[in-house]
């Protein structure tokens, strides 16, 4: 892992790196193109991310986007956007009942038109009960749903699922891992312990790896890493997208390395 | 001005659009469906009004926010206050009930006898601030049915009203009004 330092783009195909040779399985190849990844300079479309870093959740909502962009990257995950659609597919859905049942009780006259807007109102507050319980119950925290495949004597697939929350600011014991740099760049490798005085950004990752169309498990793990905002957003709210690359990158091949057959 | 939001908007894809649309289209869903859902409780088309004239003076004044409800089985009485609305008219009238009288039914024996139904009332109304009552607005009906009523008051808000009376009057307010919310719901994350 260290040892890479290369800064151009892999090749997409994510099955043999071209210069870790030490360990050819697909887990080691996924850590590789996540730091190879997360160091590469992209041109980025925009000049970087700024937000009010006194709003907790715009610093959310910003590492959130820069997590999902990342992991979306052609080499690395495919994003899955089930819950997405679900949320859109109903939430459209009860826009348009709505809509057509007021435009129903604004054609036809009050007594007449009371069954159908009856029905309309009723099956308005059925999905958007559904769309609630769904949203609370499966979705709950979840921020991005991915999928890679790989080819290695077999198809190997594997999923990953990140949720993302606010912590609030840890006391002086706990130690989060791995650590994540300062908020001040230094030029030494070592990181020093942030201040502790800041809300803790979360990930719970977890990952499943399977074979022959998801019928046979080879390996699952989670994980449960955080980092404070203070290590990516700057005081003026700027936001250090390739810090926060590198710290997402090593967070998901350590939990994708940490626990293989 | 919106060069950084259309920057996030363009990063964030098609979905994310969609999304961010469908904020704006679900607020203004729920309270199309708020609205109508409350006027099939209240059994009345509209069970919220404002008062535009100055005809019931000094129980209401002009932008005065009344809500109504219209028990299909009670009977009315003199002295209620209730919105009525002549066919033919396009404005509903906020005037007080001044006589009652149960419709007439035929009975079985081919008497003539009064009709316990309520649906079947007469009304005739006056506004507490007219010298006569309404019966030059009945358009040629002698008396109101319950069928005209829109219901009868049962609280009221001052002042409120004048937002709606104000939005009447110019419409630009209110395309503005719109256009601002759907601007702030586009823009916003949740």
């Amino acid at each position: 892992m260290s040892s890479r330092q290369k800064k151009s783009k892999h090749a997409s195909n994510g099955v043999r790196p071209a210069i870790d040779g030490v360990d050819s399985t697909p887990t080691s190849s996924i850590s590789g193109l996540l730091l190879a990844a997360a160091d590469s300079v992209i041109d980025r479309d925009s000049n970087g991310v700024k937000v009010n870093n006194a709003n907790v959740t715009e610093l959310k909502n910003a590492c959130d986007d820069a997590l999902k962009r990342f992991l979306s990257r052609p080499e690395l995950f495919n994003q899955i956007y089930t819950h997405t659609d679900v949320r859109l597919a109903l939430g459209w859905l009860s826009v348009f009942v709505a809509g057509a049942t007021g435009l129903y009780g604004w054609k036809v006259e009050f007594e007449k038109s009371k069954p159908v807007v009856w029905a309309g109102v009723i099956l308005y507050v059925v999905l958007t009960t559904v769309q609630t319980l769904y949203a609370y119950f499966i979705e709950r925290d979840t921020v991005y749903v991915g999928k890679r495949k790989t080819f290695d004597k077999r198809i190997v697939t594997e999923r990953i699922t990140i949720a993302s929350s606010t912590a609030p600011p840890p006391s002086l014991s706990s130690s989060p891992s791995p650590a994540p740099p300062s908020a001040i760049p230094s030029p030494s490798t070592t990181y020093p312990p942030p201040p502790t005085n800041c809300p803790q950004y979360t990930l719970t990752i977890s990952f499943l790896r399977s074979t022959s169309g998801g019928k046979s498990l080879l390996g699952k793990g989670k994980a449960k890493v955080q980092a404070g905002y203070n290590a990516f957003f700057d005081e003026k709210g700027a936001m250090d997208v390739q810090r926060f690359e590198r710290w997402v990158g090593e967070c998901v091949g350590s939990v994708m390395d940490g626990k293989t057959e | 001005m919106f060069a950084d939001e259309l920057k996030t908007l363009r990063r964030l894809g098609f979905r994310h659009i969609l999304l961010q649309i469908l904020n704006f289209a679900s607020v203004l869903a729920s309270g199309l469906t708020i609205w109508k859902g409350l006027g099939l409780i209240t059994n009345s088309e509209s069970p919220i009004v404002v008062v535009l004239s100055g005809s019931m003076e000094p129980a209401f004044y002009r932008g005065d926010l009344l809500f109504l409800t219209n028990p299909a089985n009670e009977k009315y009485h003199t002295g209620d206050i209730t919105v009525y609305k002549v066919p033919g008219a396009d404005i509903p009238i906020v005037h007080r009930v001044l006589e009652t009288h149960d419709g007439a039914k035929i009975a079985r024996g081919r008497s003539i006898v009064a009709s316990s139904n309520s649906q079947d009332q007469l009304l005739l109304t006056k506004g507490d601030n007219n010298y006569i009552d309404d019966i030059e607005l009945y358009q040629g009906l002698e008396w109101l049915q319950r069928r005209h009523i829109i219901g009868k008051v049962r609280g009221f808000l001052p002042y409120v009203g004048y937002v709606t009376i104000a939005m009447n009057d110019f419409p630009q307010l209110k395309y503005a009004l719109l256009g601002g919310l759907g601007l702030l719901a586009l823009i916003q994350r949740e």
